[in-house]
């Protein structure tokens, strides 16, 4: 009976900028320090007792991590805490990356889409969360700040293991950076769910594609998955099948096959592993198709 | 160590200066401190919308916010302001008008996600009004009455809209 529990006991505090929060975290453990951004997860974690920390740094007030912002290198810099309502509601984003509209769009209801952040979404490192699947596809860096210093780690290469990101211990999730996509390009995330909405995803699939000039071929596909592992995680054999290659039935049946060899989702009480490769396999070849119809009915993303 | 951290917290255009525990959500110090329960507890995980409350104007659900975090935010609760609102007061009409209230301990929830998606869409459609609807969670009446209930308030407020506009113009 969790939900009738209270919170344990913490410390509170609620640093108001980044190299504040960075000082908070310098040499200290996960273990006792707790980084809260919008806490629809963490303070659950809380409630079921899954995490007691000793101390939990509030990240609502630090201003300078929430941002939407087009840089003049074409790349768009978010900051971590930015809420996903925010999210899916700039121009910049419905323009540009539309899959990230989508995928943000499918997350919860309102209540938890105006808490809620992209830093917490990532930073979390849940198997079934769904921005990874659609930012790893847009080829997202993310920023690791601390009183080190700050270092970029592709999206891809962020999540190790289950539950486990490769941020140290001093340092938070500070900003997500995608490149500009290029013309001819366009993305779709599918999640299947048992409810319409308010449900964990049981499989989440995200396809980008790029048409050639022509729009006939593949010039790049990537493929990354919610709950198709232990992590989030990119097909990348999958991605290859097809590039260079025209739009097939048996293409999109050889890159379906392949992602569920590179598959390995597990069995819970919400679905069995069988089921969800089933879910892979058809919501593989959906996704793709999505994506490949957008690439083409927008030609370009220039703006 | 002294737990308690003063807080201000401004509920319905009223300020409130309590000092409460940090691990305290702003649903539990709505109901315990301040003995405002209009606002309910139920699932305590974000998927009932039993809690919905309006921090600057954003519904939220209290349960799985920190007081603490809520400080010099405006919050709006069910019980309204002093003094009233129209629209909370066009709402919770309608919704005893389409009987829209069974057992009634969903309602508050309900009426503040009306009042959050009637504040930037006027004229919702019946999609948009579901699409509102998604966190929320009514065991008695099948939302048929509650969608009606909004379509209602939506068009009540139309009319007090253009019923001030003439009055002005007049």
């Amino acid at each position: 009976m969790s939900y009738l529990k209270r919170l344990p006991k913490f410390e509170y505090v609620s640093p108001q900028s980044l190299a504040e929060v960075c000082a908070l975290i310098a040499g200290t453990s996960n273990e006792e320090v707790m980084l809260l951004a919008g806490g629809t997860d963490a303070i659950l974690q809380m409630r079921r007792r899954e995490r007691v920390p000793r101390r939990v740094i509030g990240l609502k007030g630090v201003a300078d991590l929430e941002f939407v912002r087009e840089q003049a290198d074409g790349s768009l810099a978010i900051g971590a805490m930015t809420t996903l309502q925010t999210l899916l509601a700039a121009p910049v984003v419905s323009q540009r990356y539309d899959v990230l509209r989508e995928t943000a769009a499918q997350i919860g209801g309102h209540e938890l889409r105006n808490v809620a952040t992209i830093g917490g979404n990532i930073a979390g490192a849940l198997p079934c969360a769904d921005l990874p699947p659609a930012l790893m596809t847009l080829g997202a860096r993310i920023k690791l700040s601390s009183q080190r210093g700050d270092r970029w780690v592709p999206l891809e290469d962020f999540f190790p293991e289950f539950g486990r990101t490769v941020a140290e211990d001093d340092e938070l999730v500070a900003e997500i950076s995608l490149p500009r996509p290029t013309s001819n390009s366009a993305g779709a995330y599918l999640k299947f769910h048992d409810r319409h909405s308010m449900d964990m995803t049981v499989v989440g699939v995200s396809a980008f594609v790029v048409r050639d000039d022509d729009g006939r071929t593949f010039r790049d596909l990537r493929l990354a998955y919610a709950n198709g592992a232990p992590t989030v995680f990119r097909a990348k054999r999958a991605e290859a099948v097809l590039r260079g290659h025209a739009l097939t039935e048996d293409g999109l049946e050889a890159v379906a096959e392949t992602a569920c060899a590179e598959s390995n989702p597990r069995t819970s009480w919400r679905a069995n592993g069988e089921y969800r490769l089933e879910l892979i396999r058809v919501l593989t070849k959906r996704a793709i198709r999505r994506a490949w119809e957008k690439a083409s009915s927008q030609k370009g993303t220039k703006s | 160590m002294n737990d308690l951290i003063p807080v201000s917290l401004r509920v319905n255009g009223v300020g409130y200066d309590v000092a409460i525990r940090p691990w305290r959500t702003l649903l539990e110090v709505l109901r315990e401190t301040l003995a405002m329960t209009g606002t309910k507890r139920s699932c305590g995980e974000g998927q009932c919308g039993a809690c919905t409350v309006l921090l600057d104007g954003k519904a939220v659900s209290s349960c799985l916010y920190l007081a603490v975090e809520a400080q010099g935010k405006d919050i709006q609760t069910i019980e309204g302001p002093v003094g009233g609102d129209p629209a909370l007061e066009q709402i919770q009409s309608s919704f005893a008008a389409k009987g829209a209230v069974q057992c009634g301990f969903c309602t508050p929830g309900m009426v503040m996600i009306t009042k959050d998606l009637l504040s930037h869409n006027p004229e919702p459609n019946e999609d948009e009004i579901r699409d509102a609807l998604v966190g929320h969670l009514c065991r008695c009446t099948g939302y048929v009455q509650i969608v009606e209930a909004i379509q209602d308030a939506a068009r009540g407020m139309q009319d007090a809209a253009g019923e001030m506009a003439r009055k002005e113009g007049a």
